[in-house]
């Protein structure tokens, strides 16, 4: 537990006030929110000063008002952070973090497809999970999305009879 | 058919490879944009297979739940289960038994030998060594029907449970697996030896897909082809799950960044779960195999990591206090390797770019056919599969 704890520390002095929750959650699990202004500055902290080279995955969560967006990283594959930012439905933005971790590339495309969080900055949005014919407003991992309205998104959509 | 060949010879070709192939177990496009015989650029579209599992989850209970882990992936369904298990087991507060951590360690490295001899197989289908693709999957049957003495499954072993494993490994048992064991690794040894001195494996593979190590770092790559790049990276170590932390191993890992490096670490991982299994079976505790646990799962949430044969596989969960989760995330090892296996595309031969694929171990293991369309002309034409070959095996 000594480097999870020294971590807090280095984050602590690093963002202040804008580090908003803290939870250790037992040894190797480090669960930390801030908010979504000083997001990226976090992200390039842990990567370049903090030594967390590995971004394991992007997780999105439709809160109802809000969304969530975790990014979990890893300490030389031993430690997994979760850096959790919210951000309001209706203006779901963030910085991409592509020229800080080039591996995000795919992870922000995903995200991107399903919850329909808009990464500023990525080189190219294009649909990665959903067909190209999918409609533009109909993101399946939100929570006012059910499999019936799935099915009539997929059906409405599709050139193949019978589907 | 070879007219456009001919006439567009310097010029920049679009080829689609995909998404359709029989054996893959995750269909998936990528694009090639080739100058004469050069990858200049990739492009990869995946999804082609999304069945909406993480939606899925959400509408079932933890219970249904468990079955649906299982059959996210065919080859490695225990990874799967086992992450799942940790994760609802991390939410509610419970651990497995000793014995039931064993087991799990057991049947984990059991599918590791049955995932990693496949893919040595299909890799050396890939470069045209067919003799060798025959013998490793001769063998293979005998992990196989380890696994199915244990577990009565040679697919979905359905071993993992909530609170522990579902079956015991009794002690009439332990001989015949390590009768089988003995069997593979005296296989495996004569493959090794194969595959260090076999001059068609180390012209293909010798160089081709680099991988440098930087690149992977950046580009987040997994399992062993990160350890092909000279990384020290395992989860089983450095994260250590189940029984791992009692149980000593090497992680094994090569500098060559090329083809030849992963198949060299997947070939020494095998010799590695071979003597994980055996200390496991030496030293597994008495005492029950699993604990009851209640429907309902406390509000939280939890990161779960577990090293699968193809890398790190991380499950997120996140419960709100009924018998659903409210969100489940999975991340397998193929989708944090696509970013890497791209770069390794860049700058290689045509006829490299099957056993490149197939490096990162996606199965890929039959090509069907590829349309060529030529961008200028507009005109599209198919190689059969046995042209394909041919061009392969150039």
């Amino acid at each position: 537990m000594k480097i999870e704890n020294s971590i807090i520390k280095k984050l602590r002095a690093l963002l202040g006030e804008r580090l908003i929750g803290v939870n250790i959650q037992k040894e190797r699990r480090i669960f930390i929110k801030v908010t979504r202004e000083a997001f990226k500055e976090t992200i390039k902290n842990l990567v370049n000063r903090l030594g967390f080279k590995h971004l394991s995955t992007i997780t999105g969560i439709d809160l109802g008002k809000e969304l969530e967006v975790i990014y979990h990283l890893s300490y030389k594959g031993a430690i997994e952070l979760s850096l959790k930012v919210s951000l309001p439905k209706n203006e779901a933005k963030l910085p991409t973090v592509t020229d800080v971790i080039p591996g995000a590339l795919l992870y922000e495309r995903e995200v991107h497809d399903l919850l329909g969080v808009i990464f500023e900055g990525h080189p190219d949005l294009s649909p990665l999970l959903l067909p190209e014919k999918w409609p533009r407003d109909v993101y399946p991992m939100r929570k006012e999305e059910n499999l019936e309205s799935l099915r009539k998104a997929i059906f409405e959509n599709s050139h193949v009879e019978g589907l | 058919m070879w007219r456009g060949f001919k006439t567009s010879y310097r010029s920049v070709i679009r080829v689609p490879f995909g998404p359709q192939h029989p054996a893959l177990k995750e269909p998936e496009n990528f694009t090639f944009e080739i100058d004469g015989d050069i990858v200049i650029n990739v492009k990869p579209r995946i999804g082609y297979n999304h069945r909406g599992i993480e939606k899925a989850f959400e509408q079932r209970t933890y219970i249904q739940n468990l079955y649906l882990a299982e059959r996210i992936c065919g080859i490695c369904s225990d990874a799967h289960t086992t992450c799942y298990a940790q994760a609802i087991e991390d939410l509610l507060g419970v651990e497995a038994p000793p014995r039931a951590k064993y087991i799990r360690v057991i049947i984990a490295e059991l599918e590791r030998i049955h995932s990693h001899s496949l893919w040595l197989g299909i890799a050396a289908h890939e470069i045209g060594f067919d003799t060798l693709f025959m013998y490793y999957w001769r063998d293979r049957e005998a992990v196989m029907n380890l696994l199915e003495m244990i577990s009565g499954n040679r697919v979905h072993y359905a071993m993992n449970t909530i609170g522990g494993v579902r079956r015991d490994i009794r002690s009439e048992m332990i001989p015949k697996i390590k009768k089988g064991l003995d069997f593979l690794e005296g296989r495996m040894k004569r493959y090794m030896e194969i595959v260090k001195q076999d001059l068609t494996i180390s012209k293909r593979t010798e160089g081709v897909g680099i991988l440098k190590q930087k690149d992977a770092m950046d580009l987040c790559a997994v399992g062993p082809t990160l350890r092909a790049s000279g990384i020290k990276n395992d989860v089983r170590a450095d994260d250590p799950y189940a029984a791992y932390d009692e149980i000593p191993f090497n992680v094994i890992t090569y500098d060559g960044c090329d083809v030849l490096s992963r198949i060299l670490v997947r070939s020494e991982e095998i010799f590695e779960s071979i003597r994980i299994i055996r200390y496991a079976l030496d030293h597994i505790p008495d005492g029950m195999t699993r604990i009851r646990v209640p429907m309902a799962v406390p509000p939280g949430e939890a990161v779960s990591r577990v090293e699968a044969p193809r890398g790190e596989l991380i499950h997120y969960a996140r419960s709100d206090g009924t018998t659903k989760p409210e969100r489940y995330k999975v991340r397998s090892p193929t989708l944090g390797n696509i970013p890497a296996l791209c770069k390794m595309l860049l700058g290689c031969h045509i006829a490299d770019i099957p056993i490149i694929l197939a490096g990162i171990d996606p199965c890929f293991a039959c090509m069907d056919r590829i349309t060529f369309i030529d961008v200028r002309k507009d005109e599209k034409w198919v190689w059969s599969m046995q042209q394909l070959r041919r061009h392969t095996k150039r």
